[in-house]
């Protein structure tokens, strides 16, 4: 494409086609630099990829087949998947299976027991999460784990009461929810959300400390003093609209620092303008986009990060 | 760059160099992936001429360098060949825990199994930091049997080596945890070794700022921490914090250590002492965050740490004895002298002499919404802060706050309106 084109369009736009190309160009690329370096996490790629098509409604340019197939061999004989084929199972790659396999409608090829156990079984004593069998306890685990169960329709194998105890004693002064008691402020409001316990988050509080990531130039930042980064959209933004905050935000200008992070000539988005773009942050940006409504991109659920028609059909089914 | 037309053999040649370099330096502590452009650059500063016969590997003064022209091949070959190793050993391992019969021979291939798995995780793991599946399979061999403290802390010092080039790399500091964890399952945890940690990650934070996962590390640490060396960390990191006003997470670490210095004071047996010692720590951090905060215009870092130091300094120490009187229990004389003192770094903060530069506006912001966010945790103040302020200067504050986070004002509104 000539950098005519690229000029030509109106400032403040997503080149959604772009972006698609960008995708699907990266899910063939099996050699490149960052395919061999992130193969590891090949799952979460996927989901990435995959949701940020579904969101710009050209899910239909992949093969179903070919993905769930491989999907398939990442399952482990614990019932929880890894992030490629031969890796160990973790719940970070278990839960992308399951939002990739409820985007396709094929969440029933699953022994859903199997799955559910395996979940089900990283929960302690305290009602804290380890990711896996080795331990590290961390309350993003206690969101993927609330998130799991609720997409298989089984959150009464975990003692849900504990988990969110666990999760509100994560409660920083300051409003935000850390890793662990005591932790930095960052994100778990999503689990609390799933299971109907926002009543234990000071909405207030948290507004106030996640609408304090705004800086100047419009995007969001995911702490203080630091720069601004597109995937903080959805972490910050999903948690305003949940505790029914998003209007204290500028939204406007949230949408023009996004749009400004894309690549207008080859398609993908940045952490911030004029930066390489990869899968992580084009998928967060769309996202981003898809929370603040913006015109042609399908709308997302806050809680699951799944279009919102995916999550219904689940609800609606069985 | 022809990496296509490199046969299997050439990479599995490549992944041995890359291992026999490992091997022959076991001090190496930094390993980084240059450009083959920076070898003949690196060899001039060593004071060494090059060969030319070794293109992929730089090793001079315990420092190894990686041709980045090399990385995805040698990568591929190394984790294929951990995999490898890695199904071999878990056949065997089913294999023999089926069979009754002690087998010598079957033990000798397990442990030389074992070690080929470790050294291929390790050629991996330094390529590729974050690859769960080979942090797995060394704890899976060191929780075998009755490992010797060597193993782990040659565990430690592999993945410092490793964090030299990857220092926000998750799994890897995850993994360190879970051998701290394994070191005082089975011994003591040495005070030494958290010391040590502790100071791994302010040399990180150095060269990596604001790193979450390494200051969260550091944070994670303090629960191991006796009372006296969390005292100690407060002293020892605090020239280092007073270096880096901007980084939030170093100040948050304070935070956590203040925190556990008040936890133990609601602990059975703490006695006057313990409280006497606890409030001159907590007035020294506010008069030293006030210095800062003075010094260092606009930085928002301080100011957050100044709502947590003010909002226990008031609940914590200025409180009533006994809540029963009815009036509020944080509404006294103590509290009264004390806020009155940050009205006042508010005012002599909200000077504006010159709107050119940035700083003095981000000062006046911060200190604005810094009193708001104090009226807001604990309401009572707000009248004080109308009576102290007058009506001008208040307005001011609060159209300071509108400028840049009108929603700030937003709750506000509600709050009052419902006092009304």
């Amino acid at each position: 494409m000539s950098s005519t084109s690229s000029s030509s369009l109106q400032m403040g736009e997503l080149v959604a086609d772009k972006h698609v190309r960008y995708i699907l160009m990266a899910e063939k690329k099996k050699e490149s630099f960052e395919s061999v370096l992130m193969d590891h996490l090949r799952m979460n790629g996927a989901y990435w990829g995959l949701t940020t098509l579904a969101l710009l409604d050209k899910l239909g340019s992949v093969s179903v087949d070919e993905v769930v197939s491989w999907l398939m061999t990442c399952q482990h004989e614990s019932g929880g998947f890894a992030g490629n084929t031969g890796h160990d199972p973790h719940l970070l790659y278990t839960l992308s299976a399951l939002q990739i396999l409820a985007l396709f409608d094929k969440l029933d090829i699953l022994d859903v027991g199997k799955v559910s156990s395996y979940v089900a079984c990283l929960q302690n004593e305290d009602g804290s999460f380890s990711g896996d069998m080795w331990g590290e306890v961390d309350t993003r685990f206690s969101y993927i784990s609330i998130c799991c169960l609720s997409i298989l329709k089984c959150l009464d194998k975990i003692n849900v009461k504990k988990a969110v105890d666990y999760i509100v004693s994560c409660k920083n002064r300051d409003g935000g929810f850390g890793c662990t008691p005591g932790a930095e402020s960052h994100a778990g409001q999503s689990a609390l959300a799933i299971t109907g316990s926002l009543h234990h988050v000071d909405k207030d509080l948290l507004g106030w400390w996640l609408c304090e990531r705004q800086v100047k130039s419009g995007g969001l930042n995911g702490r203080p003093e630091k720069l601004p980064d597109v995937c903080y959209s959805w972490w910050v933004l999903s948690s305003l609209i949940m505790i029914d905050r998003v209007h204290w935000i500028d939204k406007a200008k949230f949408v023009k620092f996004i749009l400004n992070c894309q690549d207008l000539e080859n398609g993908g988005i940045s952490d911030r303008p004029n930066d390489a773009v990869d899968i992580y942050h084009t998928y967060f940006g769309v996202a981003g986009l898809s929370l603040l409504e913006y015109r042609g991109v399908q709308a997302i659920d806050p809680a699951y990060a799944l279009p919102v028609d995916v999550i219904n059909r689940i609800i609606l089914n069985r | 760059m022809g990496q296509g037309s490199c046969s299997q053999e050439d990479s599995f040649d490549l992944l041995n160099q890359f291992e026999h370099v490992l091997d022959s330096d076991p001090l190496i502590d930094e390993v980084g992936f240059i450009h083959p452009s920076q070898f003949t650059l690196l060899d001039k500063e060593a004071g060494s001429s090059s060969d030319g016969t070794s293109p992929s590997f730089w090793n001079q003064d315990h420092k190894l360098g990686i041709s980045s022209d090399i990385l995805i091949q040698l990568c591929k070959a190394a984790k294929h060949a951990f995999l490898a190793a890695l199904n071999e050993y878990k056949r065997h391992e089913n294999a023999s825990s089926e069979s009754l019969t002690e087998n010598i021979s079957s033990g000798v291939s397990c442990c030389s199994l074992a070690s080929k798995v470790m050294k291929h995780s390790q050629a991996v793991l330094l390529l590729s930091s974050d690859f769960g599946t080979a942090w797995n399979a060394r704890k899976l061999i060191l929780s075998k049997q009755n490992q010797h403290l060597e193993a782990f802390t040659d565990e430690l010092r592999l993945s410092r080596l490793i964090l030299s080039n990857s220092p926000k790399s998750e799994a890897t500091w995850s993994h360190r945890r879970w051998i701290i964890k394994m070191i005082s399952r089975s011994f003591s945890t040495p005070q030494e070794i958290i010391t040590k940690e502790s100071e791994l990650v302010e040399s990180i934070g150095e060269r990596s700022k604001m790193n979450y996962r390494a200051w969260y590390h550091r944070c994670w640490l303090v629960s191991y921490m006796i009372i006296e060396q969390v005292i100690q960390e407060l002293n020892k990191s605090k020239r280092w914090a007073g270096l880096h006003v901007a980084d939030s997470s170093c100040f948050h670490y304070r935070r956590r250590l203040m925190l556990r210095v008040l936890e133990s004071l609601k602990v059975k047996g703490s006695n006057a002492n313990d409280k006497t010692e606890a409030h001159k720590i907590w007035m020294e951090e506010l008069d030293w965050n006030k210095e800062l905060v003075k010094r260092y215009l606009g930085r928002e870092a301080l100011w957050l740490h100044r709502r947590f130091l003010s909002l226990n300094w008031i609940m914590y120490f200025c409180r009533n004895q006994s809540s029963e009187t009815g009036e509020s229990i944080f509404m006294n004389k103590e509290t009264g002298i004390f806020f009155d003192k940050e009205i006042h770094l508010l005012e002599s903060s909200m000077t504006v002499p010159d709107n050119k530069f940035e700083d003095f506006q981000a000062q006046a912001l911060h200190a604005s919404v810094y009193i708001l966010w104090l009226t807001k945790h604990i309401p009572e103040l707000w009248r004080m802060l109308e009576e102290k302020l007058g009506t001008e200067k208040l307005k001011c504050v609060l159209d300071t706050v509108d400028q840049e986070r009108p929603s700030l004002l937003l709750h506000q509104i509600d709050t009052f309106a419902a006092k009304q």
